[in-house]
């Protein structure tokens, strides 16, 4: 059944063609962001059928490597149906309304594809990365009318390419209007430029929620931090760091995390024990935290630490008699533009917890349910696990997870440990009874 | 999803402490009478041994419950 969606496609291509419906971009507006890390593409395209049809599907086709996130939404904001076809290279939209004029928006956020070049700089020296994307919109087809502005961030531009007409303003690029271009049209777009934003990449996010039921959930990050900007090259001298505070900016010396307003007990810390060098500022809406890793990150350099905090149960759960739903972030924020190549998420539940079912935002990857001995076990903990490979910012969103869970488990643990004592006592019972004397022996008392 | 509501903890945390303190101080009331009568019996044959049981009782259940929200008040979740 796996490619029925593709033989529909091809399906629909044909009729397309055999009605001979002209679907054309009346005009594309992309707009490209990369003053970060990340590629931020918007695109609003306004489509339509010429032979005055309704347009119904309307292909997509996005070439851009890593995408990370995407999301289609029409002209009014209202999101709608894209689905992944011929490899997920191709998206096919169905819009809800039938018009032969339809507005498309598309926002997608793509990682790695802004490189640090040249790939290695001193200590001193400033970072230049280089961007290679498409001057057009790749698209199935043909274009009347397209323009494309990229915002830099900087005014240091050292090359790009130059497809007349373009602009340049302070700190962006303006490419276009062009005109009439064909469909599947590839004209290469290359620019190289001053990025001092830290380059920094969550290699591995391990993220474990634990519910209590005597509410409480604590949640702790466990984070191994690269530096993914323009390598080091040659030594590190603290003296020249410290002393020209301008110089080295694309390190990452520190950085800001937002956590729920009502997070407490917050720690970071690494396996050396409490990292000192972090502030926290207790905002209206949220906890800004300030981290400071124990050293400046350079390129390619790397660091590990946790972070954890408490937050009460009733921010993040609901209950209905025996059934109980834990709804909050799925990842949550660790610094501006983020970008993360592996998340593994552990949710524990408390013991004696049943008929998990798990809802997320988006596409996950399901591991098999574990279970966990922590204080006061008996048979174990629930654990539900995923993963999820290259996620932005743009992915906090929350999951909902429902289960079952009986009120008088609860007092399983008390009763634990009052049964474990009751044991000591009995013990002293029977053996201040027993006669451990060797000879017999009358007390006189 | 609409039915339900906010879960509360059946006991609010900002007591934890309070009960803590109070369940150990009673439980170690119980296991100090305890061993004291136990201790102070004149006659090895005298009949006591319900009454030992049931202040042990008392005493681990009291204890029992005061050691959970001993771990709830330092911050371990049970």
């Amino acid at each position: 059944m796996k490619i029925s969606p593709v033989l529909l496609n091809l399906f629909f291509l044909t009729c397309f063609c055999a009605i001979k419906a002209k679907i054309v971009n009346k005009n594309v507006e992309r707009s490209l962001d990369l003053s970060s890390q990340l590629v931020k593409s918007t695109i609003k395209i306004t489509a339509e059928d010429t032979t005055g049809k309704p347009l119904k599907e309307y292909v997509l086709i996005l070439n851009e490597p890593n995408l990370s996130y995407i999301s289609v939404t029409d002209g009014s904001k209202n999101e709608i149906q894209a689905r992944k076809s011929n490899g997920g290279l191709q998206y096919v939209i169905t819009f809800g309304s039938s018009s032969a004029h339809q507005i498309i928006l598309v926002e997608t956020v793509s990682t790695k594809n802004i490189m640090p070049y040249p790939e290695e700089i001193k200590q001193h020296e400033i970072q230049f990365a280089k961007y290679v994307g498409l001057v057009h919109l790749y698209s199935n087809y043909e274009t009347y009318s397209q323009k494309t502005i990229v915002k830099l961030g900087t005014s240091n531009i050292l090359s790009h390419t130059q497809v007349k007409p373009f602009s340049t303003a302070t700190d962006k690029l303006i490419f276009g209007p062009y005109e009439n271009i064909k469909a599947l049209s590839k004209q290469e777009l290359v620019i190289h430029y001053e990025n001092q934003t830290p380059f920094m990449t969550v290699k591995n996010l391990e993220r474990t929620i634990e519910v209590s039921h005597w509410g409480n959930i604590a949640i702790q990050e466990s984070i191994q931090l690269a530096h993914s900007g323009a390598k080091l090259k040659g030594s590190f001298s603290r003296y020249d760091f410290q002393k020209d505070g301008r110089s080295s900016q694309s390190a990452i010396k520190s950085y800001r995390t937002i956590l729920p307003s009502s997070a407490s007990g917050v720690y970071y810390r690494d396996t050396n024990g409490n990292i000192s060098t972090s502030n926290m500022n207790s905002l209206n809406d949220f906890i800004d935290l300030e981290l400071r890793p124990r050293f400046p990150l350079f390129g390619g350099w790397k660091t590990q630490y946790t972070i954890g905090y408490n937050v009460p149960s009733y921010e993040y759960m609901y209950s209905n008699g025996k059934k109980y739903q834990l709804k909050m972030h799925l990842i949550d924020h660790i610094y501006d533009n983020m970008a993360i190549d592996k998340a593994a998420i552990k949710i524990v539940l408390p013991e004696g917890a049943d008929n998990i079912q798990l809802t997320t935002p988006y596409t996950i990857n399901r591991r098999q349910n574990e279970l966990v001995h922590t204080y006061l076990d008996t048979v174990g903990r629930p654990v539900i696990s995923f993963s999820k490979l290259n996620l932005v910012e743009s992915h906090i969103a929350d999951f909902t997870l429902n289960y079952t869970f009986s009120r008088v488990s609860l007092l399983q643990e008390p009763f634990l440990v009052s049964g474990f004592i009751y044991i000591i006592f009995v013990l002293t019972i029977v053996l201040l009874r027993l006669d451990f004397s060797i000879a017999l022996h009358s007390h006189k008392d | 999803m609409d039915t339900m509501q906010r879960y509360v903890s059946p006991v609010n945390p900002a007591v934890f402490p309070h009960l803590a303190t109070v369940l150990l101080i009673i439980g170690t009331f119980f296991t100090a009478w305890f061993f004291i009568f136990v201790v102070s019996k004149k006659n090895s044959k005298e009949k006591t041994l319900i009454k030992e049981l049931l202040i042990s009782l008392c005493a681990s259940i009291f204890l029992g419950f005061g050691i959970v929200f001993l771990l709830l008040t330092v911050g371990i979740y049970v």
